[in-house]
Parts: structure tokens; C-alpha cells; sequence
């Protein structure tokens, strides 16, 4: 299991972002849906290693991140893509993915090969000299996207990575998802349901902290067929449902 | 069309595309990107890769936006009022405020809302203490290197340099570790440079000088143990707690 999680919380102050999360992974893609406020990116930041857990047991890659070394040891083998990327905008997109390459801890001769094949996996080979304020919302991402599996990480966390992108994009990121999850365990944190209908083997779905679903995409799409939840799509059909199955139940409680 | 496909019929394969099969050019195209977008470190971030041994923090000393602004302004301060004045009067300005503006440069040195990339930054395995910690020293060296020039031209030098060396370590620690508890550089600043005004006054009601804060042997320890307390609360509370599994 590339993520071993048990009963993991995180506070801050009085409101509980993520309530006792329980989860177990292996390589694959896996879908981390759920309404805005959900507490997704905080259990995606924990994950990075960014935001330090309020309780409860996580281990990454077979090792526990709240030791120096380990910790290390798991950032050289991460790839993490922020809700909100921060950039340097003098950086070329190339001197973007360097840098964050050496910050990895990569080895620096397999850093040139690396760097360009990552930024040519995301499709901007013809951008990669062009300072990153030229570049477009779409573009950027695209960047962080690129620094992300610059290291060929075993664990790659992707923040709502297709805000921005054009359909033509995501249909190639989608792709470069599923080739990506062959080898590497990929979380990527979206609200955008038909993206993990078309690029994630299992899929959990977070409301109010808590993991309310963990399955499969057609688990999901079961559990929308014949209650007549809102959607347009079979699998926002199964979304509306579960979440408001777990609505009602916290209610009813 | 380019002038690379100019000649050729329309319709006809480009030389690349009728490459023989047993040549990977994906392959050759990767390396011969690799080659051309490769940064070329310059000489400064050669020599802090060779010194650290980590071409990482090399290229997050030298070429991160939020060090150089701390570093321009601590150099031009420093140098050129700071300097002056010292020569000028002979009363030792540079020891007097190179304590405020190294703190000033301190807490500038990084965290979120300093370093636009500081959230991913946290990921690295080229932990961001590590990369504080030199750029704190960065700020720090550069401040000592210029105040000592400026200190051996007045002529006091040595005793002088050593005189504001300590109590600049503790104007900074405090600056930091306001900086890192508040996570904000404002506060930073704001407390480094408040205590440093503080300290100075102090010496000047009791000594009846301005430089007392500066040339008062006695006041070396309390300025290190202060700096030692500072560094301690930095450490706490940068720290990833245990027990999270």
C-alpha cells in the first residue's frame, strides 16, 4: 500500500476539516471528489507531507513522514500539484521544472533529461524557453503539472489539476493520468466528476471531513441508479445520491 | 511554412519523419532538449553548490526573488548610507544599523506570502528549514562582510566588527523567530527593528552614548542567549510533529 491512513484528523481551531479519514491504496488512479469545503485538499496536503496531521495514523510509502528522514525519503519519490500554484514569474518554464527538480533531490546530470521530458509529456516543448507571465492559466497548470512528475514519483497528489484546461488538454491529461497510474500511486482531488470517470480505477468521494464513498467509478454510478438524484451524467447521478444519503444520515444523527 | 520544409512537395515526408526505424525520436528529441533548455548555473551558484553540495539549495539561494530584494536592500543600505555616515562623523552608524536592516532582511528571507512558490516549496525534500536556514545565513554573511569593510576603513575595525556582530545575531533571531510564529514578515521586521531601536536607546539612557549597545563588552552574553531563545522558538515551531503514526 502506497497510502496507509487510519483515523486521521486535522483542526484548525475549532473547525474540523478532515474527521477520522480511513484509507488504503495502491498504484492506480484514484478520484478524490467531493462539494467545496469537503476537506479534500486539506487530506491532500497531509499527503504532501505539507500540513502535519491533528491525530490519527498516516504512512506513505510504506514509511511515516512525521521522521526527518523518512519524510525525505518520501518527498524525493512525491510529486504534488497545489490548488494554488505559486510560481516565480521570471522562471522560464524549463528553470521552473529545474528547480524543482534539484529541490527533489534529483541526481543534477538526469536533471536536463528530466526536465525535458516532463515538460513534454504536458505539451509545451514550444513554451518551454517562455517566461512563465507570458504564460496562460491553462499554461501554468500545465507547469505545475510538468514539476510535478518531473522525478517520475511513486506518490503524485494533483490538486484540481484541469482548472484551466481546455477540453483538447484534459482529454490529453486524462491520458498521461492513466499511463501515469501503471506505475504510481495518483490522487487527484477534483469537483469535476467526468474526469474521474475517464481516468480514475477507484474513486472515494469526502463530505463534511469524512470519507462518505470509497469504490469504484461504476460502484458510484450504482448508487445513483433509480433515486432519481440530480445529474446529467450516470456518475453525477451516483454523487448527488451518496452525498445525500450521507446528508440525511448526519441529519437523522 | 519554415524554411525547413521549403523545397519540398506538398504532401512528401519531412527528413525527420522518414528517420530509419531503429532510431528512438522521441528519444533523440528529449536529449536535444535537455541541452538546449538547460540553465546554465553562473559562477556564484557554482560555488554555493560546491559549498552547500546541493545544487538545489544553490539554485534556491541564488535565484529565488525573495533573497535578492533582502539582499539588495541590505546592501545598499548598509553600504552606501550606513558607510557614509561612519566616515563621514566618525561615529560608527554602520554598527548601529546593520542590526535593524540585517533583521529587516531576515525576515524577508522566506515564508508564505515572500516566496510565491512556498506552499510547493514545502514539499521538497530539500527541506524549507534548510533552505531558511542559508538564506538567513546568505543575509547575514553579506551584512557581516560589508559592515566589517565599512568598520576597517573607519579604523576601529576588529573590536568594533565583533562589537555588532552579536548583537545583529540577536536583532535577527528575534526578527525570524516574530516572523516565523505571526507568519508574517511585517511582524518580523516590525519586532527586530522595535527591539534593535529599543536596545540603543536603553544604552544611551544608561550609558549616556548611542554606541553602548554596540561597544558594551558586558552586554555579549545576555545578546547570545537572547539569540539562543529566539532560535529555539524558530525551531519549535517549524517543526513537523511526531506520533502521526
Amino acid at each position: 500500500m502506497n497510502i496507509d491512513i487510519t483515523d486521521l484528523t486535522r483542526r484548525f481551531g475549532r473547525t474540523q476539516a478532515v474527521a477520522g479519514v480511513d484509507l488504503r491504496t495502491g498504484a492506480g488512479v484514484f478520484g478524490l471528489l467531493g462539494p467545496n469545503g469537503a476537506g479534500k485538499t486539506s487530506l491532500l496536503r497531509m499527503m504532501a507531507t505539507v500540513l502535519p496531521p491533528t491525530s490519527g495514523r498516516l504512512r506513505l510509502l510504506g514509511r511515516d513522514p512525521g521522521s526527518y528522514g523518512p519524510r525525505r525519503e518520501i518527498r524525493r519519490r512525491l510529486g504534488y500539484l497545489p490548488q494554488n500554484l505559486g510560481y516565480y514569474p521570471g522562471f522560464t518554464v524549463a528553470e521552473f521544472v529545474e528547480y524543482f527538480a534539484l529541490l527533489k533531490d534529483m541526481p543534477p546530470g538526469q536533471v536536463p533529461r528530466a526536465v525535458a521530458a516532463a515538460v513534454g509529456q504536458v505539451g509545451l516543448g514550444d513554451k518551454a524557453r517562455a517566461k512563465l507571465r507570458t504564460l496562460s492559466g491553462g499554461m501554468l497548470r500545465r507547469a505545475g503539472i510538468a514539476q510535478a512528475i518531473v522525478n517520475g514519483p511513486e506518490l503524485l497528489l494533483l490538486d484540481e489539476p484541469t482548472a484551466g484546461l481546455d477540453p483538447e488538454q484534459r482529454v490529453a491529461f486524462r491520458a498521461l493520468l492513466r499511463d501515469l497510474g501503471q506505475r504510481a500511486t495518483v490522487i487527484v482531488s477534483t469537483h469535476l466528476v467526468e474526469d474521474v470517470g475517464a481516468a480514475c480505477t477507484e474513486v472515494a468521494l469526502m463530505d463534511a471531513g469524512k470519507l462518505v464513498f470509497q469504490g469504484t467509478p461504476d460502484e458510484l454510478i450504482a448508487r445513483g441508479e433509480g433515486t432519481g438524484a440530480a445529474g446529467d451524467a450516470p456518475l453525477e447521478r451516483g454523487y448527488s445520491a451518496v452525498l445525500a444519503a450521507a446528508r440525511s444520515t448526519t441529519a437523522a444523527a | 511554412m519554415s524554411d525547413m520544409d521549403a523545397g519540398r512537395p506538398p504532401g512528401a515526408p519531412a527528413p525527420w519523419e522518414t528517420a530509419p526505424p531503429d532510431v528512438d525520436l522521441s528519444r533523440v528529441w528529449t536529449s536535444v532538449a535537455a541541452e538546449v533548455w538547460r540553465r546554465r548555473p553562473g559562477p556564484l551558484e557554482r560555488a554555493a553548490g560546491r559549498l552547500l553540495r546541493s545544487p538545489g539549495l544553490a539554485r534556491a539561494l541564488v535565484t529565488t526573488p525573495s533573497l535578492l530584494l533582502a539582499w539588495i536592500i541590505a546592501t545598499v543600505v548598509v553600504l552606501f548610507a550606513g558607510a557614509g555616515a561612519t566616515l563621514a562623523t566618525g561615529t560608527p552608524y554602520v554598527a548601529l544599523l546593520a542590526p535593524a536592516v540585517a533583521a529587516a532582511g531576515i525576515a524577508y528571507a522566506y515564508g508564505p506570502g515572500i516566496d510565491p512558490a512556498w506552499e510547493l516549496s514545502q514539499s521538497m525534500a530539500v527541506s524549507d528549514r534548510i533552505v531558511l536556514l542559508v538564506r538567513a545565513l546568505a543575509v547575514f554573511g553579506l551584512n557581516a562582510a560589508l559592515g566589517l569593510a565599512a568598520s576597517a576603513a573607519s579604523g576601529a575595525a576588529a573590536a568594533l566588527t565583533f562589537g555588532w556582530l552579536v548583537p545583529m545575531t540577536a536583532a535577527c533571531a528575534l526578527a525570524l523567530a516574530a516572523a516565523t510564529l505571526a507568519r508574517s514578515a511585517i511582524v518580523g521586521v516590525a519586532a527586530g527593528v522595535a527591539a534593535w531601536v529599543i536596545a540603543v536607546l536603553s544604552g544611551a539612557a544608561a550609558g549616556g552614548q548611542f554606541t553602548t549597545a554596540v561597544t558594551n563588552t558586558a552586554l555579549v552574553l545576555p545578546y547570545l542567549a537572547f539569540a539562543a531563545c529566539c532560535s529555539a522558538v524558530v525551531l519549535y515551531a517549524t517543526r513537523i510533529p511526531r506520533g502521526t503514526s
